[in-house]
């Protein structure tokens, strides 16, 4: 690394030290994971423009920067997408990370960046699995409409959902269990949960839900449980293709299913008990009245 | 926190309908919803005591308008895809409870608590409008104008409740404060819970 910076070091200059190294070491083949990004980060033999001060600024500071600047966070997103590839090997740590910054040609101190427990990179796996179930409910959702495909009965959307969401982790399976724990780790929680609601309200969404009331938060509540029970039935289960996971799921589904049917049923008989009563009572004051008239 | 690490902004799976800001216009519309919703709640415990008053048809009249409004602000909860706020079961509970007890203390006391109500949701929706047009009055025009006509509809139910001998209730002043101060908290915990 042949820069001066003075400790401590911050993220822009560590940034700024790894951009350096990466355009230094002139660009052998990228890693494939990288070349969606390519666009941002082009012909490295210009030289770079320095907008103003010593610094280049990476965050949107004053519009000063040229569109050849990716942010920092573009940076990063790239690293962890590149470090997937080694996480079977890896796990879900700094190394696999610092393997990812390898191969987009960047020093392994890249690594740094992030937190030592691999938390970033899990959750950047998450988010880019709810992003790809997103964009696959949305083109399910736009066959629909255009009239090519059949809308699905709610109980096949949500199991065909669930089931599509939780074969993104099919190549990850081994060390999900260790992503599972570090996502529970309190540091983590408020992220993780705020990914697994969104991702279920958004299968709620495309599965038609409209509630405004207290059953919007219900629905949820269940679909959740599903999901994750589903997902740790998956972890430990051995057999061909998952299918006793996806059986496993299909019956929590056909469960769900049935408390809406038996919350109805339960109103339904409150109501005509309520209504027997008052009739009894209005019989019984008729009967009374006769009486004392007579 | 890490070494160097700034927090990394997840990319948001829910993309906003061409880009309003999420953050107010949830409040908005989940605060409006649970108030529209209070409202008819007490309308229909109002009616319960003095539908078959002389009092009656003027409370459903109104009761109709506040069903229009909550039917509007369902549409308006779905197309944002705005969370309903978690206390709807205790609005509703509460909102007959204070329509049937003000209704017990005669017409007048119904007609108070009207105007007390009434009173508060328009300031709410005044205010609510003057953040509208802070943040970006085309980007809003819709929902502006929503939430203008409702206000009027409202300040007409406020106006009808004085009409209607509100003032005249027994222990208006000590009524009306604190029914406006549970509104103010209804208001407030509706927008973030």
């Amino acid at each position: 690394v042949r820069c001066q910076l003075s400790p401590p070091q911050r993220p822009l200059q560590a940034s700024a030290v790894l951009r350096r190294v990466s355009d230094e070491q002139k660009k052998e083949p990228l890693a494939s994971s990288s070349q969606q990004h390519f666009n941002s980060h082009p012909t490295d033999h210009q030289p770079e423009q320095e907008p103003q001060g010593p610094r280049p600024s990476y965050t949107g500071q004053g519009g000063q920067e040229s569109e050849d600047y990716e942010s920092e966070e573009q940076l990063q997103h790239r690293i962890l997408t590149a470090a997937l590839e080694f996480v079977p090997e890896h796990g879900w740590t700094a190394e696999a990370i610092a393997e990812g910054a390898k191969t987009l040609g960047l020093s392994v101190a890249a690594a740094g960046m992030f937190h030592s427990d691999g938390s970033e990179l899990i959750l950047h796996f998450v988010s880019q699995c709810n992003t790809k179930l997103s964009e696959l409910l949305e083109q399910e959702q736009k066959l629909v409409q255009l009239g090519k495909a059949e809308k699905k009965p709610t109980e096949q959307f949500l199991r065909d959902a669930v089931e599509a969401r939780l074969r993104m982790l099919i190549p990850y399976i081994e060390k999900w269990p260790q992503a599972l724990s570090i996502l529970l780790l309190p540091h983590n929680i408020p992220s993780s949960l705020n990914l697994l609601t969104s991702m279920i309200d958004d299968i709620w969404h495309y599965a038609g839900d409209q509630s405004t009331d207290f059953n919007w938060y219900t629905r949820r509540a269940v679909l959740t449980g599903v999901y994750n029970t589903t997902e740790l039935v998956m972890i430990q289960d051995s057999s061909p293709d998952f299918e006793d996971t996806w059986r496993f799921l299909e019956n929590r589904v056909a469960d769900a299913m049935n408390m809406g049917n038996t919350a109805h049923q339960v109103q339904s008989t409150g109501e005509a008990v309520v209504q027997g009563l008052m009739g009894a009572a209005v019989t019984v004051s008729n009967a009374e009245t006769v009486r004392a008239v007579r | 926190l890490p070494a160097g690490g700034a927090p990394l902004r997840r990319c948001s799976t829910r993309a906003a309908p061409e880009g309003v800001n999420k953050a107010v216009i949830d409040r908005i519309i989940r605060v409006d919803h649970a108030g529209e919703y209070g409202a008819n709640r007490i309308y229909a415990g109002q009616m319960a005591v003095l539908g078959r008053s002389s009092a009656g048809p003027v409370i459903q009249q109104m009761w109709n308008q506040e069903k229009d409004h909550l039917k509007k602000f369902n549409e308006l909860m779905v197309a944002y895809r705005v969370r309903p706020t978690v206390l709807l079961p205790f609005w509703n509970v509460a909102g007959f409870v204070l329509g049937a007890g003000s209704a017990l203390l005669g017409k007048k006391g119904a007609m108070a608590c009207t105007v007390a109500v009434e009173e508060s949701i328009s300031d709410h929706y005044n205010s609510q409008i003057r953040t509208l047009m802070e943040e970006d009055p085309e980007k809003y025009k819709e929902l502006l104008q929503i939430i203008k006509q409702f206000r009027d509809d409202e300040r007409e139910h406020h106006d009808i409740g004085l009409e209607h001998d509100a003032e005249a209730a027994p222990a208006y002043t000590v009524l009306k404060t604190a029914i406006q101060i549970g509104c103010k908290a209804a208001i407030f915990l509706s927008e973030r819970i």
